[in-house]
This record gives structure tokens, sequence and C-alpha cells, in this order.
């Protein structure tokens, strides 16, 4: 296929694409629809609720098997509540379930994430009376506690069995008496491990302060619970109340075996929390004779007394069950009937920790215990709507292992659309700038990267639609991030098309190089950003998710975009009047030349780094780091409200409500929250209490939109460790990848310095970080993983113009050619790293807080990605490789000969001409030695339009000098000849120098060129080099 | 927390060597190493083996890695000394 040919197949294929993409973002009237974007929570409202699996004793391991069980059941039932478009997904041991458009986070979290796992006891054989023996034992010798929990109370102040006052207690006379059982592990155990509470004495001032902090008056001559129950002891220590210590507290632990229940509450629209100080319990051993799993088609139905209750059948295995229980039941029941008739024996009928029912068996009715194959009831305080619930909760089946809710968010929709629209503007304002900037650098070049930026946009926008991608906040930051990504493409490719072009090539033959020469460094640097993308994307949390899964995508198309669609574009042009001038390429004057030690200064630079880390030390060790309640754990409100109260006022209704120890600040400038705006930071409350205040604030100074303006998020204390283990893990997988790339594509001593600076970038913004005391968020922690990929963007630029000089100057001391390197790149990095800064910069100024969150790290990273390329990691590789042998024996000659070393290569003694055309060693995928075949100088030659005679011989002289080996020489090199030195262009007659992969520049010998018709000359730069 | 402020500082540290001959045992890179090898031990054997959280991270931490750090530095010098004197440089970064 000829270019010709290619160029019009890439630009039909872009042109297809593009139509296709209209298509899919506006479809066709009459023909097509127009796919929807799926937004995300953050965008358009709505509650999220993360869980962490936990094992159980029927499925002692959190397999992916079990928690995709999970997920299936949690999406049944989040049917049931009707809502559109939820998204449950895993990640690692981890479900999040968004729900959009849902209002009542309560009723959300007990639906979706209740375990809902339904256990069978055998009452009198289990229940455990204060003597710590089983109620069975004790009913033949008449034990008034075993028959008072037996029969219930007879009197008007006690119940039915299982209800409070029939025999129960409170919550740490149950968990006393429970902690002192055996363990008694078993298969038929409901938990699978001890579980941990933490009680206050009665007056002790650790429950004045525990009841202060959730403004509740101490309960005196009462125990107070003050943590707990938890299955671990770091959740315990968690939930102690402020200003409370463990050790004010009593810790005690309820062994495997035993349990503790709530009592059978009276009625199930407003069960009695477990930290209520009247709730009433009941002791356990843990025998379950039933499960959930061994019921069948539960239903919501009515009783003979016409009352609300839940009806079941039975499995076959559940009949069997069933019947076996029921029988022994029966069976102890005609034993005890001998000595009272009125001792009816009963099962008891549990969900989760809460005591749902204790019916009686009759033992004369069913002496063999009742078959089931009527199925049963569970009857008792039910409403319609209660029983319904349970109903559901039982159909749908019980999950297969334990939930803990370690998160939960709930976003308004007013707060979505404002963090919509303020990426929006971000997104295009950042599009805006990085357009002029191209354009004002690269005129004709710039405005077909710009077109190549907006047939980008639309693309992405396609596939968003397409896949379809949820777009949330960190998604629109890292969609902005990827316009700086394809901006960065086409700066990379632009700066060595001019390159090329100011050496005198064609514009044609300057394109076609340009692209060539620029495409190794960008792939090579986009595959890095897409690694780092997919790592991210696997281990990190959902939140990140969005943000790594559009980086990926974002990177792949600009890949297509900036390189093939605005190359064939060029190459079309080619031939044009439009670009038939340098300077309609942005390359019409003198290339900026950088003449700078760079390596010489890099000690300056060393140190002011140095300085910066160790102020960023005692930064970190004298404050600290900010952390946010994603790694404290606790529980965030912003609401708007329609009266204008003080934060005294709000602070004395939360409390009341339940929030402990809050904070509570006036917001202002937020329109979202409009001009009452407080946020309230207190410890973690549950869903209901969530619910709680907002009721509370509601009631008394009135909540925006109906009620709706008000956002929650409580994390947990599990969920901060979890971010910072996937991140921990995220930046181990990502540096092992990088160093592999890097050694893979350059050698293992490249990628030591690369691994230096992007840990030097990574420390200095978590210095900054403290000083600043700015917040660390979720956000903080991807930008942070982000920047490990994207700070090596400029790393790989610099060292592959080092890889790409190496073989050029065969007699160079390495400083000298990471010098000429980084002249060579400093234009373009600085050109890249502010095509990225732009739309961060748009992102810190128009995007909402999540956003800035983004920007800010991001910000600091990318501008310390790019420092550290220059002054940390060439200089680390300048140190490292002059230590080598080779390197030595160059410095050492340089030194004998000159005295000293210079910063530039200045002589033709730094290249030695090569008698043989190098050997390639290495791997595969080691790239060519940038050399010139006779051909292709030829070619070159005629296009500088170099007389006949003049290019003969310089084409001999130059086959040979390209023809490089990598082996050292050890011998004195030549002396140069003093004709070898071009002269600068002002003194006029000076030849016309090569393109710069002809390494005439480090001072090859040059045959004088004979003088040429004045019509013939070209004026060129000629400054590329060592000419002094 | 304690690790960051470490880690940190040694890294910190480790940048004033530019001013030192390169006669570390490998080099620039056996510095780094030391740097941070020594800031990280020294701070736990001076903390029981046992990292700072973040709530027992005080501006004492940070500065209890100067001393590591400059040991370990220190050590690679002296290795990289006692090689150079005994006839070869250093191990890491050599060919």
């Amino acid at each position: 296929m000829s270019d010709r040919q290619r160029n019009s197949f890439v630009l039909l294929l872009v042109l297809g694409l593009l139509l296709a993409s209209l298509v899919v973002i506006a479809g066709i009237p009459g023909a097509v629809k127009p796919q929807k974007t799926r937004l995300g929570l953050d965008l358009k409202g709505g509650v999220e609720l993360v869980y962490q699996g936990k094992p159980t004793p029927q499925t002692p391991v959190v397999t992916p098997d079990a928690l995709s069980r999970a997920v299936d059941i949690m999406r049944q039932r989040v049917d049931q509540l009707g809502v559109a478009e939820p998204q449950i997904q895993t990640t690692g041991n981890d479900i999040s379930a968004s729900l959009p458009a849902v209002n009542n986070i309560a009723r959300a979290e007990k639906l979706v994430g209740s375990t809902a796992r339904l256990y069978f006891y055998d009452w009198e054989a289990n229940a455990i009376t204060p003597n710590g023996k089983p109620v069975a034992s004790q009913l033949q010798a008449q034990d008034p506690n075993a028959v008072l929990i037996s029969q219930g109370s007879q009197s008007g102040a006690g119940g039915s069995p299982g209800a409070p006052g029939a025999g129960s207690m409170s919550l740490y006379d149950a968990v006393k008496l429970a902690a002192k059982q055996p363990v008694l592990a078993s298969s038929d155990n409901a938990r699978d491990g001890p579980q941990y509470y933490l009680f206050g004495a009665p007056g002790s001032a650790a429950c004045a302060t525990a009841a202060k902090d959730q403004g509740k008056v101490p309960v005196v001559g009462a125990h107070c619970l003050l943590s707990g129950p938890t299955d671990n002891l770091g959740d315990l220590q968690a939930g102690i109340p402020a200003g409370v210590t463990a050790a004010q507290g009593q810790q005690l632990v309820v062994p495997r075996g035993t349990v503790v229940l709530l009592a059978v509450p009276a009625n199930f629209a407003r069960p009695t929390p477990i930290s209520d100080p009247n709730a009433q319990f009941y002791v356990l051993k843990d025998h379950i004779s039933l499960l959930g799993s061994d019921i069948t088609n539960p239903q919501q139905s009515t009783d003979s007394a016409g009352s609300p209750d839940v009806s079941f059948g039975f499995t076959s295995k559940g009949k069997n069950e069933f019947q076996t229980v029921t029988a022994a039941i029966a069976k102890r029941g005609a034993l005890v009937g001998s000595i009272s008739s009125a001792l009816n024996q009963h099962f008891a009928v549990a969900l989760d920790n809460q005591l749902i029912t204790v019916p009686s068996i009759d033992s004369k009715l069913y002496p063999d215990g009742i078959p089931g194959d009527t199925g049963a009831d569970i009857t008792g305080g039910f409403t319609i709507s209660t029983a319904q619930d349970l109903a559901t909760q039982l159909r749908l089946g019980a999950l297969p292992i334990n939930l803990k809710l370690i998160s939960e968010s709930q976003v308004s929709a007013t707060l979505g659309k404002q963090a919509l629209n303020q990426g929006l503007i971000a997104g295009v304002v950042g599009l805006a700038l990085v357009a002029i900037f191209l354009l004002a650098f690269y005129r004709v070049l710039g405005l077909i990267a710009t077109a190549g930026l907006l047939v980008y946009g639309i693309y992405f926008y396609a596939l968003i639609k397409l896949i379809p991608i949820t777009l949330t906040l960190p998604g629109i930051a890292g969609l902005i991030l990827t316009i700086g990504v394809a901006a960065d493409a086409n700066v990379v490719i632009f700066e060595r098309v001019k390159e090329e072009i100011r050496a005198g090539r064609t514009i044609r033959q300057g394109i076609i190089t340009g692209y060539r020469k620029g495409l190794t460094a960008i792939i090579d640097a986009n595959v890095v950003t897409i690694m780092t993308a997919f790592i991210l994307f696997v281990l990190a949390t959902a939140e990140v998710k969005g943000f790594a899964f559009t980086l990926g995508i974002g990177t792949i198309v600009s890949l297509f975009t900036a390189v093939m669609a605005t190359q064939a574009i060029l190459m079309t042009m080619g031939n044009s009047r439009t670009i038939s001038r340098p300077s309609a390429l942005g390359a019409g004057g003198k290339q900026r030349h950088w003449r700078f030690d760079f390596m010489g200064a890099s000690r300056y630079f060393f140190s002011m780094s140095g300085v910066i880390l160790l102020v960023g030390a005692l930064a970190v060790g004298g404050k600290g780091l900010n952390l946010g309640i994603d790694f404290t754990s606790g529980t965030r409100i912003t609401t708007g409200l329609v009266q204008n109260p003080s934060a005294q006022q709000v602070t004395s209704v939360v409390t009341a409500a339940g929030a402990k120890g809050p904070i509570v600040q006036k917001v202002t400038g937020d329109k979202a929250l409009g001009t009452n705006g407080f946020q309230i930071s207190a410890k973690q409350l549950q869903p209901a209490g969530v619910a709680s205040v907002r009721s509370a604030l509601l009631s008394h100074f009135g909540i925006l939109n109906n009620g709706s303006n008000f956002n929650a998020t409580s994390v947990g204390p599990t969920f901060g460790q979890t971010v910072a283990n996937s991140a921990l893990i995220a930046i181990i997988a990502s540096l092992l990848v990088i160093t592999g790339y890097v050694a893979l594509r350059f050698e293992w001593k490249f990628a030591v310095p690369v691994l230096i600076a992007l840990m030097h970038d990574l420390l200095i913004t978590s210095g900054v970080y403290s000083l600043t005391g700015r917040e660390v968020t979720t956000a903080t922690v991807a930008a942070l993983l982000t920047i490990l990929g994207y700070s090596l963007y400029d790393t790989i630029i610099v060292f592959d113009r080092v890889r790409e000089n190496i073989p050029r100057m065969p007699r160079a001391a390495f400083s000298q050619i990471v010098n000429r390197s980084m002249s060579e790149v400093m234009t373009r990095s600085i050109a890249t790293t502010s095509c990225t800064l732009v739309p961060i910069l748009a992102l810190l100024l128009f995007g909402g807080a999540t956003l800035q969150d983004f920007a800010f790290a991001l910000l600091i990273g990318v501008a310390s990605g790019a420092y550290s390329s220059i002054f940390i990691a060439s200089p680390v590789l300048t140190h490292w490789k002059e230590r080598e042998l080779l390197y030595r024996t160059r410095r050492h000659r340089i030194e004998t000969e000159a005295g000293h070393v210079p910063a530039y290569a200045t002589s033709a003694a730094d290249i030695e001409p090569q008698s043989k055309r190098p050997r390639r060693e290495g791997r595969l995928t080691t790239p060519e030695p940038e050399t010139v075949s006779a051909a292709e100088f030829e070619r070159m030659k005629r296009e500088l339009e170099i007389e006949p005679e003049l290019s003969t011989r310089h084409t001999s002289t130059l086959t040979k000098r390209l023809s490089h080996t990598d082996q050292p020489t050890a011998t004195p090199p030549a002396k140069p000849a003093p004709a070898a030195r071009p002269k600068p262009a002002s003194e006029g007659g000076s030849p016309p120098a090569p393109a710069p992969d002809i390494p005439e520049n480090e001072g090859m010998a040059q045959v004088p060129p004979k003088p040429k018709s004045p019509s013939k000359s070209r004026p060129r730069n000629r400054r590329h080099g060592r000419r002094r | 927390m304690g690790m960051l402020a470490w880690v940190m500082m040694g890294l910190a540290l480790w940048h004033f060597t530019i001013w030192l001959p390169d006669r570390y045992w490998g080099g620039i890179v056996g510095a780094f190493i030391g740097a941070l090898a020594g800031a990280a031990l020294f701070g736990l054997v001076i903390s029981g083996f046992h990292i700072p959280g973040r709530h027992d991270t005080h501006l004492a931490t940070a500065l209890e890695a100067i001393p590591g750090a400059l040991i370990g530095m220190a050590l690679v010098y002296a290795e990289g000394l006692r090689r150079e004197r005994s006839g070869g440089r250093g191990g890491i970064g050599l060919n």
C-alpha cells in the first residue's frame, strides 16, 4: 500500500468513525435513537453503599463465587426498591451498590445489605438462664427463671416467650452471662468467631462522656455500651466515643457457640436498637436447627385475626429437619407435661441478631413433630410493610456471606447536577486553553492538532455512551487529563517535525521523519500510562476505577487521533500551499537552543529538592497529613437549610439526633447548598442515624428542595484501611511494571533513576499536602497513583533522546550525551508539561471539590515529574553510567586531552569513526540505532541540494562514521582536524548541515562545500550542535 | 506515618551526597539505598521495632531518621573507599 493509499484509508477511517460517533451521540431522527449517557451517583444523586464481605460458618472463605451470589441476591433486592440503573460491583472482597435517585438511605441499607439469615432454634434447649444452664435442663426442677423464659410472664408486666420481660436481661447482664460460656465451635453455629463489647461502669465518667457525646442523659445505675458489638478489636477501638479510652471501659468477649439475641420487638416497624438502655436480650447456645435456606415461598399474608404475618413452606430437606426438631420439642413437651401440663415447649425464629417469634409446639397434637407439608407462619407485631420486607428478604434468600457496611454516601441530585456542570466547564476550558496553546506555538500544525483533539473528544464521548461507561466525577478528571495526554503526543511529534524541517528536510520529509522518530517516545510513554491505568482499574477502589478506566481508554483513543489521524491529514496536505512554508508550521524562526550545563547545575537542583524534602519530612513529622474521613472514618453531612440557624443551633439539633462529637461549619459560595449551607462532621453514623439527623434538621430548620438537598457520607474504620492497602498494592504493582517496561525498552540501569524520580515526585507531593494541610482523600490517592504513570512521560522523552544519542556520540562523556539530549528536548518537555498542566489548572479553577482534590495532587505531581525528569532522573543516570568502564575511559581521555570535560562535546575527538556496522545486541525490542543509510543519505543530499562532488566525498565519510559500534575504545582517538569544526553561520559560507540524526554536530570531519550560487542557497538554522 | 517521615528524611539527605566525591559503593544509587535503609532501620530501632502511627508521629520522629541516614551513607561510602583502595570500584553499577 502506497503512502497516498494509506493516508486516504486512514482519513476515510477517521471520517467513518466520526460519523458513527455522531450517530451514537445524536442519533438519526426517526431511525436511530441517541444513546443515553450513564451518569454516576456523584453526578445525578443517589445512595452508595460499600460493604465488606466476611466469612460465615457455612461459607468459611469469601470466594469470588460467594461474592457473585451475594451480588445477584442484592441486585434482586434492589429491584424490589424500584431503582433504575442500579450498579452493584465487587472490588476484592468489597461490594459497592450504587442506587441512583434513592433518598431513604436507611431503608435501602436495610433491604440491600442485611444478611437476612433466618435461624430456627430449639428455644428451651438453647436458651440459658442467669445461672448459665439451659432452660430445658431446669424445667423438671421448676427453676423459676427457666420457667419464666420458657413460658413467658403470666403477669401483665411481661409477655410471651422471647418478649421483653419474660426472663430477658439487659445487654450488660446478657453479655456478661454469655462471656462466661465455654467456646463451643461446631458446624451448626450461626457465628464463626468471638464478639467484642466495651461497657462503662454505672455512673462512671466514661458513661457520662459517652452520653454527652451522644446527646443523651446517662442511665443511673446501669452499665452503658461504649462500643460494640464487633467481630474484631480494631473495630471495637474505633467505635469508642471521643474523650473515652479503652482503659476506662470493661471489655467483654462472647465466645463462639453462644449468641446474644434481641428480644422479640413489640413493633417491627420500630425495633429497639441494641444501644438503647431499655433494650432486652436473651442468651442462647448457638446450635441452629434450621436455616432460612430450608424454607420456600415466603410471602406476606394475614393470620386468623387479620393481622399481617409471613407465611412460608419448606424444602424437602427443610420438612425433614423441621419435623425432627419439632418432634424433639414435642417429646420434651410430653416429658415436662407430666410435671405440669402448662409447660408448653417452643422453637425460636431469629433473623440475624433479632428474635422474630417464639411459637409453641403442641406435644399432644404433634407428638411426632410437625410434618411441615402445610408450611408455617411467622406472626408478631408486623405491619403490612414490615411483613412484606421480611417476606422479600426471605424469598430472595440469605446472603451467602456476612456483609459489613464500611462506607455509605448520599448525594443530592442538586449537588450532582452542579458537579456535572463544573466538570463540563472545566473540560471545555481545558480543551480551549490547550487549543490556544497549540495554535500559538504550532500554527497550522496546531490547527490540525486541535481538530485531532475535537475528533478525540467526539470519539470518546461516543465510547462513553456506547460501552457504556458510567461517567463519574473522577472519570471526568481522567477525561480532562487525557486531553493533556492527546496534546502531549502531538507536541512530541510536532517538535520533532519542526526540528527536522529546521535541519533542512523538506516539509513532507520532515513530517514523515518527525512522526517516525517521535512515535517511539510516544508509545513508550503512553504504554506506561495505560499500564498504570490498568493496574489502578484492577486494584483500586470503586471510585478510582472510573478514573482509571477513562484514563486508559482515553489514552488509547488519543494515540489513534493524535498520531494516525493527524499524520494522515498532514500528509494529505503535504503538497498544498497551506503548509508550503516552514513558518506555517512554526518552524520558521531559529530553534530555541538550550546551552545550559544541566549536569553541572544538577547539584544545585539536587540540593533544592533535598531542602524541599527536608521541609516536607519535618512537616509530615510535625503536622502529619490531614487525612479525610475516607481514612479516619466518620460521617460528613452537607446540606442546604431553609432557615439560617447558627452553627451552635445546628450542633445542638444534630447532637440531640444522635450525632457524636459533631463539628458544624457554615459553607459559603456553594450554589448547590444555597446561602444557608452547612457541613457537619461527626463520628460514624449508621444509616438510621443519618436518617435521624436528616429528620431533625428538616423539622427544625427545613432542608432545601423539599428536603432533598442533603448529602451524607459515612465511612467505617475498615474502609480507609482497604483504600490504603489497595493503594499500596497498586503502587508496588505499578513500580514493578514500570521498572520492567523501562528495563525492557531501554536498559535496566535506566529503570533505577526512573524509580528514584517517581519516589521523589510522590514524596514531594506528600510533603506539599502536609505543609498546606490539604485534606487527603481517596481522590488524592488516585491522583498520586496517576502521577506514577504520568510523571514518567517526561522522563521517557528525555531518556528516549539519550538512548538515541548514545550511538551518535561514541566518544563523548555520558554527561555530554545527557547535556546534549536535554538541550534538544527541553523545549519539548516544557511544551508537553504546559499542555498537561493547562487542563489540570482548568480542573483546579473550575472543577468542584472532588475534581479540585484530583487537580491539586496532579498539579504538584506533574510539575514535580517534569522537574525530576530533568534534574533528578537524568543526573542520577549520568552519575551511575559514568562509573561504567566505557564512560570512565572516555572521561579520562577527554580530561587528558582538554584538561577538563566540557559541558558539551566540542570537537571531532568526541566522535570515533567506525569501521563496521554495529552488531545488534540485546533484545529484539531494543530500538535500532539512529543511523542513516547511504541511500537515505543520497536522498537527503538531494533534498539539501548538495553538490554532487561534495556529496560523494561526504557520503563515504558519513557512511563510515554513522556505522557506529558500542565497543569502547581504549586507544586514543585521532586528533581532530581543524577543518572539522563547522564554522558559525555568521561567518558565511557555512555548509548545509545534515539532519539531526547525522552526527555532524558532534564535530565530525566535514569537507568544505563547494560554494553554491546564491539562487540555490537556502538559509537554514544551523545552530544545532556543538558550534561555539 | 512514621515510615513516611523516615523515608522522606532519608531521601532528603541523600540529595546532598551530590556534593561529595563519588566513592560510594554502587555510586549514587548505592548512597540512595544506604540513606533509605539507614533511615528506616535506625527509626525502627529507636522506636522499638514499631512503626509510629498517625498519632504517634512527631517532629522528633522525622529527626530520628537523620543519624540513620548518615550512618547508612557513611557505611556505603566506607565500603566504596575500601573497594577502591583494594583495586576495584563498587559492585553496583559496574559492568
